[in-house]
């Protein structure tokens, strides 16, 4: 069975931009953010949430320089 | 005539399903919190919805695929029934309180006593779905945190859209989506499949929200405020779960971070696709996009100007501060306030001059296309082409071949004043029922208690869909018909007039009132 089958997965994958970055940032969030909620203000949640939008904004930019 | 029935039951049926679903998701938050006392009146709540939209499904299940005519109406009565039978968590938590049912249940307190009035529970949930803002709650963070969620939740459904969420999860390609999509304020297509581009946008609005609220979280605020805030935010909503609004957290960091959240609710979902596909330029070639970053900073700058030079504010920063938040709050009609009398100068007693540049702020919203609400940028820019372009006919000759370019479009002379009348229409609609709630709330008002003034930006807040209050909007200050009033601003705001005026003039004619 492939990761595409499983059945959110596969819905995530189907729409949107059609680029497997963003569609893995938008399956991480719900984990980013549970963990913010159990864990709380910490070093590592913090980074996490660094981590997660630094690799969405330089990702845009960069796939939109790339793409021009 | 039976065959219409069939079409707008079958489709208000799905709807209703879709908001019963939403409050069974909803059940989380009570269990989370331990709010366990919420939980069998949310049940009942959604349980209502869930089986008469099931009923009405299975009833006309077979009913053929709507037409414009039933896709405006079934827009209209959507969004009505999705307000009423939204109302109901508000109501039956409310009452669960007050007859201290079950024995668990906390003490009642002012604020949810409020919502024991059916109206004002009707009210608060057409607020959210309309991604108004207005409330019927004196102190938000009193509330139960179910409810605090159900109101986030509304406004960030409403914000996307009731159809739009219907068709991403329970329609079939080739059902009549498209006519009900474009009913529901929408035209422009990400995909050639409407079901395709109906998910595809709640892709991006699903990633942009966990983005915003990270962003939130990381500049301070605890995460419950940042969930909350980033979902009414990126909704252009701006219900709170805090008394003061944003000026709770009086927080330079929070208030900065909440700006390109508002901004991205009010651009145009195909924009923000075309982005995230790589397309950059669309940032600046998309006309009105451009006009989201011109208009926002030719309106804040000129708000800057006012607050510093003749306004309240001592420093220049302190000026662009609240200056640029609040512009963008109204313009992009959020209707988050950080200018409260608490932390510094409320906005209702800033200088006349800072008000009304606001209260135009409201008027013409984001983007078509976007969470935002207002007249449209695309309708504001279309109207103020097309005059420059009627004007400037008179020293052509009459031989002469002419082009109006708006957005990339070159539109020949019937298309141009096709595309002029469309946007005059709405904006006469727009201005004639601001002008009827205008009265009807000076009309019902205490008489020397409000100025014109804060009743036209009152009537403007809630026709345009944006949240700010000068005040008269509450569970006691605002009168029944002022509350019915606003109801029905809300309601032809969201969905951009026609629709319902289509549906309320078949209603008439079918009852026989209108011939």
């Amino acid at each position: 069975m492939k990761l595409s089958d499983v059945p959110v997965v596969s819905s995530v994958f189907e729409a949107g931009a059609d680029n497997r970055v963003f569609d893995l940032l938008l399956l991480l969030g719900p984990l980013v953010i549970g963990l913010v909620v159990v864990l709380g203000r910490s070093f590592v949640t913090e980074v996490l949430a660094v981590a997660y939008i630094s690799v969405f904004v330089t990702y845009t930019l960069y796939h939109g320089m790339q793409s021009n | 005539m039976n065959g219409s029935v069939a079409t707008v039951g079958r489709d208000i049926g799905r709807i209703l399903e879709a908001l019963g679903g939403l409050m069974l998701v909803s059940l989380v938050v009570p269990i989370l919190w331990g709010e366990y006392y919420a939980l069998p009146a949310l049940l009942v709540s959604a349980v209502i919805p869930l089986g008469i939209g099931w009923l009405l499904y299975r009833r006309f299940r077979e009913a053929e695929a709507p037409g414009r005519l039933h896709g405006m109406i079934v827009a209209a009565s959507g969004w009505l029934s999705v307000g009423l039978f939204g109302s109901l968590p508000f109501l039956l938590i409310a009452w669960s309180v007050q007859l201290g049912v079950p024995e668990s249940a906390p003490a009642q307190t002012a604020t949810l006593a409020a919502f024991t009035d059916p109206l004002n529970a009707i009210f608060e949930s057409m607020s959210g779905f309309t991604g108004t803002g207005l409330t019927m709650t004196d102190n938000e963070e009193v509330l139960p945190r179910t409810l605090q969620w159900w109101r986030t939740f509304t406004e960030w459904i409403g914000g996307v859209g009731v159809i739009v969420l219907t068709t991403a999860i329970l329609s079939r390609p080739g059902s009549g989506s498209l006519t009900l999509y474009e009913s529901e304020a929408r035209s422009e297509k990400i995909h050639p499949s409407i079901v395709s581009t109906v998910r595809t946008i709640w892709w991006i609005f699903i990633l942009f929200t966990f983005i915003s609220v990270l962003a939130l979280w990381l500049v301070g605020m605890p995460i419950w405020g940042a969930i909350n805030h980033a979902m009414t935010g990126l909704a252009t909503g701006g219900f709170s779960i805090t008394d003061n609004s944003i000026a709770t957290y009086d927080s330079v960091a929070i208030d900065f971070t909440l700006i390109p959240i508002m901004l991205l609710g009010s651009i145009a979902f195909p924009v923000h696709y075309l982005i995230l596909k790589g397309d950059l330029r669309n940032f600046y070639s998309d006309l009105q996009t451009r006009w989201v970053f011109g208009y926002m900073g030719i309106g804040s700058a000129l708000l800057w100007g006012f607050l510093y030079y003749a306004g309240p504010y001592e420093t220049a920063f302190a000026a662009l501060r609240y200056g640029l938040f609040q512009f963008v709050s109204a313009a992009t009609c959020t209707g988050f306030q950080t200018a409260v009398d608490a932390t510094n100068v409320a906005l209702g007693r800033w200088p006349s001059s800072a008000q009304l540049t606001v209260a135009f702020g409201t008027f013409i919203g984001g983007a078509a296309g976007s969470t935002a609400g207002g007249i449209k940028l695309i309708r504001g820019l279309t109207l103020a082409k097309g005059i420059r372009y009627h004007i400037a006919d008179i020293f052509y000759p009459e031989s002469a071949v002419r082009r109006l370019t708006i957005n990339g479009r070159r539109l020949n002379e019937e298309e141009a004043s096709r595309e002029f009348m469309e946007a005059a229409i709405i904006v006469v609609l727009w201005i004639t029922f601001l002008v009827l709630g205008t009265f009807v709330l000076l009309l019902t008002l205490p008489s020397a208690e409000y100025s014109l003034a804060n009743v036209v930006f009152e009537v403007a807040s809630a026709q345009g869909n944006v949240g700010l209050s000068s005040g008269i909007t509450g569970p006691e200050s605002l009168p029944t018909i002022g509350k019915i009033a606003f109801l029905f601003n809300m309601w032809i705001g969201r969905l951009e007039i026609i629709p319902v005026l289509v549906m309320l003039r078949t209603v008439l004619k079918r009852g026989g009132l209108y011939t």
